[in-house]
């Protein structure tokens, strides 16, 4: 590798062409390619530039002290309700990302499904749903499929090309990682049953590509950062060659607190504290917010003005509203062989077959299954949820003895499933609970639209068959009856379209309100796709970069 | 706070119903080493942080009944007790007040049923009848969920002491593998599905 330029260090008070906030899924691939197209770009990233040597199979330090996805434990408390008329409740997890450079790629499990022709425009496809904002894309498949490509090739996606995918222009660079036997059996079960499982595409290079490493299979994906930088995350893949361009400042520990606008009502000061909490402000000709679907409309909030009473960007009162999580069931089997799910990546199959549902059913909705470990191949939490089947105990000799068996041979048939977003699912600023710098703690209030937990459920109950297809001596499975209370699928909340009336921002990403002011991540998503959205997320801020490029080399910006 | 419920998967818990605990008498040769430890628990006072001596003794006995010693290792060889030390005294005085009130509870009930004044001094069926009384309290959520933890969590923490959580359960802490990992994937390559 060319020896590194060094990176850059800007002057606040002068104004560089681009602040971009958050290096996570999106931010990463925004700072790579602004700043490799000539750009001065600084990043601001709340969380510490961790890399492969930094991370650890921790499960304390990860699952319960928040090491990386912080909390309340850090001073980040968050609060949660089902609706206006409940009091919000402080919660040890409702919205849960990773803070640190590259984000919630990081941690993420890396499993890489592209949207289908169909999430772009299936609200016209299939009719308008009845109090939902159900809404078709501003833009279409095929619009998307080349940076989709490009995320392929770029970031790093394993699979295997067939009939089973979308429209694809390339080949995946790396082949399908090697099956393992949780999906083996999910595979032998689909096969009987007249359904399509397919290898799963994943960002974890199953082979060297781009100068690193492929996986080496020690099952600590999801919730966990990668020790050899074979998991495609924007901190892996792309932070490291913004970093080479020269032209990219990465300021880590600075956690941002508001953006200003000028007279014109145009952006151009992002306001943030440093780690030691020195306030300090950076100039900027433009500014692209990546923060993710809950940071930022909340930073959009909070960025409140004379000029923008609503918060920044929400002349349409859009702002933190549709907020989709993704609906998720789950069916545990206990098999007579060793499966060891808990060794390699957490899923090699996919069944696509129910990712449109019957519209016969009553609801809508549609999904995948894959199988995986239980508890995501992590002792502790295996033995936390120990006692799996039947009236097991959960404590003693005999709880303890199943504990084995639980851990090694069992796999979970998990279903991923649509959200619907819903004017009432939002984020927002509790005025009653601040953080560790006494801003106002994110507020989440969410409750599932019937037809997701309808849509859940039928995932739930088709895995339990899939199960007993597949041989299983005893399963148990589960769903959100009453809705989900969290997540860390985090979608909807500035919304693209070309309504400037019901939607944040344009097809480009750009802001109906502020012309210098782009937000690019999974808040911009109109559909919740169904269940992996990392993938469209990175696709989108890929294209999103396109076109920022071309406007500010047309004087457009 | 901890969240004993901890990941979204634990909702597999609650569905599994609610716990029956069962009486299980340890053979003697398991009473006598969980004896020993305990009293190397003692005399290593001096190294806990946040626990009395008494506390020591207490939770040192519910843990080896949440996670006994039979024919494998449990909590107490795991060193369970010096876990929950670590982490009581990392910042979680509510968990160690929840732990406290829930133990004087647990006392007063001893005395009641057993005339004994001391959880440890029970035998270990009367240990675990008070124990499954209390399923479902916050008290034994936070002591059912550090004992887990601490025999299941990385040894740098304090417990799972030669890693003999891991052992118990078929983990084999090492980081990379190779296929076949299980039966059913070296099967499917054996018979090139």
């Amino acid at each position: 590798m060319a020896e590194a330029n060094a990176q850059p260090s800007y002057p606040t008070r002068e104004k560089v062409d681009f602040v971009i906030v958050g290096s996570g899924a999106a931010g990463g691939i925004m700072a790579k390619e602004l700043s490799t197209a000539g750009f001065s770009v600084v990043v601001l990233e709340q969380g510490p530039y961790l890399k492969a040597a930094d991370f650890k199979h921790d499960e304390w330090g990860y699952d319960v002290n928040k090491d990386l996805t912080w909390g309340a434990r850090q001073g980040y408390p968050q609060t949660f309700r089902k609706s206006v008329d409940d009091d919000a409740v402080t919660r040890e997890s409702v919205l849960d990302y990773a803070h640190n450079v590259g984000g919630s790629s990081v941690h993420y499990s890396g499993n890489f499904w592209r949207f289908r022709p169909i999430d772009f425009m299936e609200a016209s496809v299939r009719g308008p749903i009845s109090g939902t904002n159900f809404a078709d894309w501003p833009i279409t498949y095929d619009e998307l499929e080349p940076y989709y490509t490009k995320v392929d090739w770029e970031v790093g996606v394993s699979g295997l090309a067939g009939p089973w995918d979308p429209p694809r222009s390339r080949e995946y660079p790396c082949p399908p990682m090697p099956v393992k036997s949780s999906d083996v059996l999910l595979e032998r079960a689909a096969k009987k049953m007249g359904l399509t499982p397919y290898p799963a595409p994943v960002a974890i290079l199953s082979q060297p590509h781009n100068g690193r490493p492929g996986c080496i299979h020690c099952g600590f994906c999801n919730g966990y950062g990668c020790e050899v930088n074979a998991k495609s995350s924007s901190m892996a893949s792309m932070i490291p060659l913004a970093l080479d361009s020269g032209n990219c400042e990465l300021r880590t520990g600075c956690t941002v607190s508001r953006v200003n606008t000028d007279e014109n009502g145009r952006a151009n000061e992002v306001v943030y504290w440093e780690e030691d909490g020195r306030e300090q402000s950076q100039l900027a000709k433009a500014v692209v917010i990546c923060a993710n679907g809950a940071e930022t409309p909340r930073l959009l909030l909070a960025s409140e003005s004379e000029q923008h009473p609503n918060g920044l960007a929400n002349s349409s009162g859009v702002v933190g509203t549709n907020l989709m999580f993704n609906g998720y069931s789950t069916a545990v089997g206990l098999f007579d062989e060793p499966v060891n799910a808990h060794k390699s990546v957490p899923a090699t199959r996919v069944l696509h077959d129910f990712y449109e549902l019957d519209p016969s059913l009553g609801y809508y909705g549609g999904g995948g299954i894959d199988a995986r470990h239980f508890s995501a191949g992590r002792p502790m939490n295996a033995a936390l949820a120990g006692g799996l089947f039947g009236d097991a105990p959960t404590w003693g000799s005999e709880y303890k003895k199943n504990l084995q068996k639980e851990f090694t041979h069992t796999a979970a048939f998990d279903g991923h499933t649509t959200s619907l977003p819903l004017a009432t699912n939002t984020v927002t600023l509790d005025p009653n609970v601040q953080d560790k710098w006494g801003r106002a703690a994110m507020r989440t209030t969410y409750l599932d639209h019937p037809d997701d937990i309808s849509t859940m459920k039928f995932f739930y109950e088709k895995s339990m068959e899939l199960l007993d297809v597949a041989g299983a001596t005893k399963s148990i499975g589960s769903y959100t009856e009453e809705g989900q209370e969290g997540n860390v699928h985090l979608l909807g909340t500035c919304r693209m379209g070309n309504d400037p009336s019901n939607s944040v921002v344009d097809k480009f990403h750009r802001s109906h309100d502020v012309e210098n002011l782009f937000m690019v991540d999974g808040s911009s998503l109109v559909t919740s796709g169904r269940g992996q959205p990392t993938m469209t997320i990175m696709a989108l801020a890929f294209r999103a970069a396109d076109s920022i490029i071309q406007f500010a080399r047309r004087g457009e910006i | 706070m901890i969240d004993t419920q901890l990941s979204r998967r634990a909702f597999l818990r609650s569905a599994s119903g609610a716990a029956k605990g069962s009486i299980i008498i340890l053979g003697l040769p398991a009473i006598l080493v969980s004896c020993e430890k305990s009293k190397k628990a003692n005399l290593l006072n001096e190294e806990f942080s946040v626990l009395s001596e008494e506390e020591v003794q207490e939770f040192h006995a519910v843990a080896a009944r949440i996670i006994p010693t039979d024919e494998t290792p449990g909590a107490t060889e795991a060193g369970v007790i010096y876990f929950i030390d670590n982490v009581l005294g990392d910042n979680r005085e509510a968990e160690h007040e929840t732990l406290r009130i829930g133990l004087r509870e647990m006392q007063a009930a001893a005395a009641q049923k057993f005339n004994m004044s001391y959880f440890h001094e029970l035998e270990p069926g009367q240990q675990d009848q008070l124990l499954t009384e209390a399923e479902g309290t916050p008290f034994f959520g936070t002591i059912r969920f550090l004992t887990i933890a601490g025999m299941f969590s990385l040894p740098e923490y304090g417990g799972n002491r030669d890693k003999v959580g891991y052992e118990l359960i078929g983990f084999e802490d090492r980081h990379a593998w190779q296929p076949p990992y299980g039966s059913y994937d070296a099967d499917y390559a054996e018979r090139g599905e």
